[in-house]
């Protein structure tokens, strides 16, 4: 019986050392040459990150940086699994507009109040403030994002209308909605599409030009505000939109840009790397760009910030994390590299004006003006996310009620639910 | 029984005892081998234990406290956080979801799986192909089931398309709250199907021949076959197949995560999909373990019930 | 003799038949097949050609490699070769290590053997995705981050595996055991001549609750293994979901791909499924 008994075992310990080969054979590789290796992850495929780790060695021969691409509706929870659970092989971790405050009272990324002299000479306002939270700096600038109305032509003026353009007047939601639906009744299959359906990024512009605020209120941020006036009449608006068929149900956020690329819709609310899509089709629309709408006798508001850098604090070389960060951010080749496969606004100030002198020819001459569109967009209409440590709940929250809307829920009993849940969430906080 | 008996009847020399007298050996056949089951056991309770009961113990633990995440600190919560559950409306609604999605999808994929199994038992020429294309899709993963099913979903999307050849109107499909379940059940089942009635088509096969036979000689028909010798024999497979459909369909979310977190209006919102996002996108770990405790109660409820009707097969 | 236990005993009967198990194949099939119809489309053509219903809506026009040689270039061939390889090894290692404790649960009577086989069910019911996080801080602790051991394990412990193979254990005649070690056979000899030949059915079962369980595993690798060399296909998948371009196409033709690779395998073991069915039901 002997016998037996080691014989089942020899099988076993055989099949544990195939696992342990198959898993010594995927280890990673040891630092080469005594480099310093770090781990930069973000949500975007490698090939479109890679001349900034191409530009960053050159400059640093002792560092080494990987990537990692974090498919982006896992992005925040893997992240904040991860980093909260000390994985230290994440290094440096781009933050979305919004999360700097909630990450960095997770204790996930470190203070860089230090560069804070630099950062403000060398990038974009809004975009140091983006992550300013508690009097500290939690990330560096890094990309920054604006909205626009793109325009088919010839679905618009085959319903006798001259389309918006850069140069012209913003035009109003109220206008945009009457020429959707003629556009519509002249043949196009769907008035308008947005390109984030029922995200906040999305939501915030349409509420606050309504003077409905960001929905975060007090000292902390962490009251919430979802029913008053400004966001009742916005989501009313909204759910009307889908009610009317002007904006279809059913269409997912991340369909809505080739169906506008495929001439299916009069207008599209999207931002600049809408363009690669629009460029894709075999025999592309023609279209025109112009400025983010807003609601009769509101503000303007237009969607804006995007990812920040930042240094994770369960880095175990956070020096070398540290030197990349600043290099992706504060110097001008490190900061235009990261947007050289990538249609975004770059923050350093030097690679930004760069990117609105090239963005005119991203796609002429539909996407003539849009630089200039572009500046002036960024000083009078760009709203910010709320900086609050419940900003995770807030997107999630919102983005339920907002869908919920869209597909015929009544928006102000709805709205009040929403507002209740979102601040027994906070208040768990 | 082609290995047993043939095995047995020339077993070379060498695998002979070598002490002991036949007595002896036949005294200790029925002992139980405890040393010798440990060893057997061994490495899948180690597994078990480390991957699966000793995080869940961890879990039970978790769920008496309280952690903001904005303060970092922990306190102690008692039972808080199962009252806090119990007494959300939200998680009243998906609890209810969830019951109303097991009571649809737990029969409609086991009785259509059963007919599935019917009818590749038929000899239909070419069922070898048709056996194929019915388990075919099991090979998809979640997340290709689910982010293609969503284009096919689309207003303008092709089951729109095939309805209005067939001249019924547009269905609004996932953004209804009348649909947007079935439309998820369609989805699960699409893969499902094809796997239980793997386990299915396997049982029709074992039910000894010579029972219908004895049916023949009676002059008995196919329904009254099906009733008194096939559905009896099958009896301990199905309810195998209840249980484990019951259970894998509680814990599988991806759809509902890629295609409607949970609405429109909750009506999508399942229990694991709810522990998910609780727990893991929003990071209210306390509350999103109490919930998996709560989650396994229920399973083990569910599941004890019909462990009965599997032993009293048994019997 | 004619048996009772088939519907087509007649010839127009057998028609139906026919006629509905097609139509049953059909129906699991087509959506694969407009799978494979849209992987040849172009992005843009994947929105605009399917409504109204039309012969171009079955028919690519024109059709197109370019979204396979996308998905080919990149990344996601090798992601694929991640998938199969920590699923096959999960496969046979699991199935063995079930096997074992299925076998000890079925036929070594021992002392504790019902309160061993209700952890296990335990085991099954635990929902993994669940108790994954603490689980993959544990893992990182002990090195197995980005490698294929720690995609393989969590795995490995298929409470639902050891359950379909000890309820077929169960079912195998005890006088069949008694009677191989009254021929001299061990509990090992037992298991490795008697029970593993004649369970291929539910050998095939239980490999395929674990093939799911690797196949489909998302959320696990994202917190375990995001190294570029170990990413899984499923996840590969989802970066042509991107947040400023989504390559409809691409997402087409990698579902072919991820389905197809397991498709092979299905249709090789479906025949020994087949096979060893037969001579099961022969037994009588």
């Amino acid at each position: 019986m002997t016998r037996h008994r080691i014989g089942a075992g020899l099988a076993l310990a055989g099949a544990l050392t195939l696992t342990g080969c198959a898993a010594s054979d995927g280890d990673p590789t040891p630092p080469t040459g005594g480099k310093v290796e770090i781990t930069f992850v973000g949500t975007d495929p490698a090939e479109d990150l890679a001349p900034l780790l191409e530009a960053f060695m050159a400059e640093r021969e002792d560092i080494a940086v990987n990537y990692e691409n974090i498919p982006f509706d896992q992005y925040d929870n893997v992240i904040q699994q991860r980093v909260g659970g000390g994985d230290a092989g994440i290094d440096v971790l781009l933050v979305d507009a919004g999360a700097a405050a909630a990450y960095a009272s997770r204790g996930l990324i470190v203070d860089l109040t230090d560069d804070l002299a630099e950062a403000q000479a060398s990038s974009i306002p809004a975009a140091v403030e983006q992550s300013w939270w508690q009097d500290k700096l939690w990330a560096l600038p890094f990309w920054t994002s604006a909205t626009y109305l793109f325009t088919n032509k010839d679905l618009v003026e085959a319903a006798g209308l001259e389309p918006p353009t850069a140069a012209g007047e913003r035009w109003t939601w109220e206008e945009v909605v009457d020429a959707a639906g003629r556009a519509q009744a002249a043949g196009a299959e769907y008035g308008l599409l947005f390109e984030q359906v029922d995200l906040y990024y999305q939501m915030q512009p349409l509420v606050e030009s309504a003077g409905g605020g960001s929905g975060a209120k007090g000292a902390d941020l962490l009251t919430a505000d979802l029913a008053n006036p400004g966001w009742i009449e916005a989501l009313e608006w909204y759910g009307q939109l889908f009610a009317d068929g002007v904006s279809p149900r059913g269409v997912d956020a991340n369909q809505t840009a080739n169906l506008f690329a495929a001439g299916q819709a009069a207008f599209f609310i999207g931002g600049p790397w809408a363009i690669y899509t629009l460029t894709e089709p075999e025999r592309p629309i023609d279209y025109t760009v112009a400025a983010n709408p807003y609601f009769k006798g509101g503000s303007p508001a237009m969607a804006t910030g995007s990812w920040s850098i930042a240094v994770s604090s369960s880095s175990d070389a956070a020096e070398a994390a540290h030197a990349f960060v600043r290099f992706a951010s504060l110097t001008t080749p490190g900061n235009a590299a990261s947007v050289a496969r990538i249609i975004i606004p770059p923050t350093n100030q030097a690679a930004f004006d760069d990117f609105i002198a090239r963005i005119d020819q991203a796609d002429a001459p539909h996407t003539a003006g849009m630089g200039e569109l572009t500046l002036s967009e960024l000083r009078q209409a760009a709203v910010n996310r709320p900086n609050t440590v419940g900003f995770t709940q807030l997107t999630d929250v919102v983005g339920r009620a907002s869908s919920d809307i869209r597909n015929g829920s009544a928006v102000e009993p709805t709205l009040r639910r929403a507002q209740a849940e979102l601040q027994s969430l906070w208040d768990r906080l | 029984m082609t290995a047993g008996p043939t095995r047995s009847g020339g077993v070379p020399a060498p695998e002979r005892p070598r002490t002991g007298s036949f007595s002896r050996l036949r005294r200790n056949l029925r002992r139980s081998p405890a040393p010798q089951a440990l060893a057997f056991l061994a490495p899948a309770l180690l597994l078990m234990v480390v991957l699966r009961l000793a995080p869940m113990a961890g879990a039970v633990g978790d769920s008496l406290f309280h952690y903001s995440l904005s303060t970092q600190s922990r306190r102690w919560e008692g039972l808080g956080n199962y009252i806090y559950l119990l007494s959300s409306p939200e998680f009243r609604q998906v609890l209810a979801v969830t019951a109303l999605f097991l009571v649809i999808i737990v029969p409609v994929q086991v009785g259509l799986a059963l007919l599935v199994a019917t009818l590749l038992a038929e000899r239909t020429p070419g069922i070898g192909a048709v056996r194929t294309m019915v388990f075919l899709p099991v090979a998809a993963p979640a997340a290709v089931a689910a982010l293609t099913w969503g284009v096919a979903y689309q207003p303008k999307g092709v089951i729109n398309a095939v309805l209005g050849w067939l001249g019924l109107p547009d269905q609004p499909f996932l953004s209804s709250s009348d649909q947007a379940l079935l439309a998820i059940i369609v989805i699960m089942s699409w893969t499902g199907i094809g796997y239980w009635t793997m386990f299915l088509v396997a049982g029709l096969q074992d039910i000894p021949l010579e029972l219908y036979e004895a049916a023949a000689i009676d002059g008995a028909g196919w329904w009254a076959c099906f009733r008194r010798i096939t559905l009896p024999n099958l009896r301990k497979t199905l309810a195998f197949v209840v249980v484990a459909d019951t259970v894998s369909s509680v814990l599988s979310f991806v759809p509902v995560q890629a295609l409607t977190q949970g609405g429109p209006s909750g009506s999508t919102r399942l229990i694991m999909y709810d522990l998910y996002n609780r727990s893991f996108a929003l990071g209210d770990t306390s509350l999103g373990q109490a919930e998996v405790v709560l989650l396994l109660i229920c399973l083990i409820g569910v599941v004890a019930v019909q462990f009965r009707l599997l032993s009293r097969g048994e019997a | 003799m004619r048996l009772p236990n088939r519907i087509g005993s007649s010839g127009p009967r057998r028609l139906v038949v026919a006629v509905a198990t097609w139509a049953v194949g059909l129906a699991f099939a087509a959506p694969l097949l407009w799978i494979l119809i849209n992987s040849l489309r172009r992005n843009d053509q994947i929105f605009t050609s399917t409504y109204p219903l039309s012969w171009r809506s079955f028919l690519p026009q024109p059709a197109t490699w370019a979204n396979y040689e996308l998905v080919l270039t990149g990344q996601f061939g090798r992601s694929v070769l991640n998938s199969l390889l920590v699923t096959v090894i999960a496969i046979v290692v699991g199935l063995f290590i079930s096997a074992l404790a299925a076998y000890a649960l079925a036929v070594l009577r021992f002392r504790g053997a019902s309160f061993v086989f209700s952890v296990v069910v335990l085991g099954f019911l635990i929902p993994f995705d669940a108790v994954a996080v603490p689980l993959s801080n544990l893992f990182r602790s002990w090195g197995l981050a980005n490698t294929y051991s720690g995609l393989i394990l969590p795995g490995l412990a298929s409470g639902f595996a050891i359950f379909i193979l000890r309820q077929f254990f169960a079912a195998i005649p005890y006088e069949l055991t008694e009677a191989a070690r009254l021929d001299g056979l061990g509990w090992w000899g037992v298991f490795w001549r008697i029970h593993l030949p004649l369970s291929r059915p539910a050998l095939i079962g239980a490999g395929f609750t674990i093939f799911l369980f690797e196949w489909d595993s998302y959320l696990w690798p994202l917190l375990i293994a995001t190294d570029p060399s170990m990413v899984l296909g499923p996840i590969a998948l989802t970066a042509f979901n991107g947040q400023y371009k989504v390559e409809f196409g691409a997402i087409f033709a990698g579902s072919v791909l991820l389905t197809a690779v397991p498709m092979v395998l299905l249709l090789f073991f479906q025949r020994y499924f087949t096979a060893s069915l037969t001579t099961t039901g022969s037994k009588g």
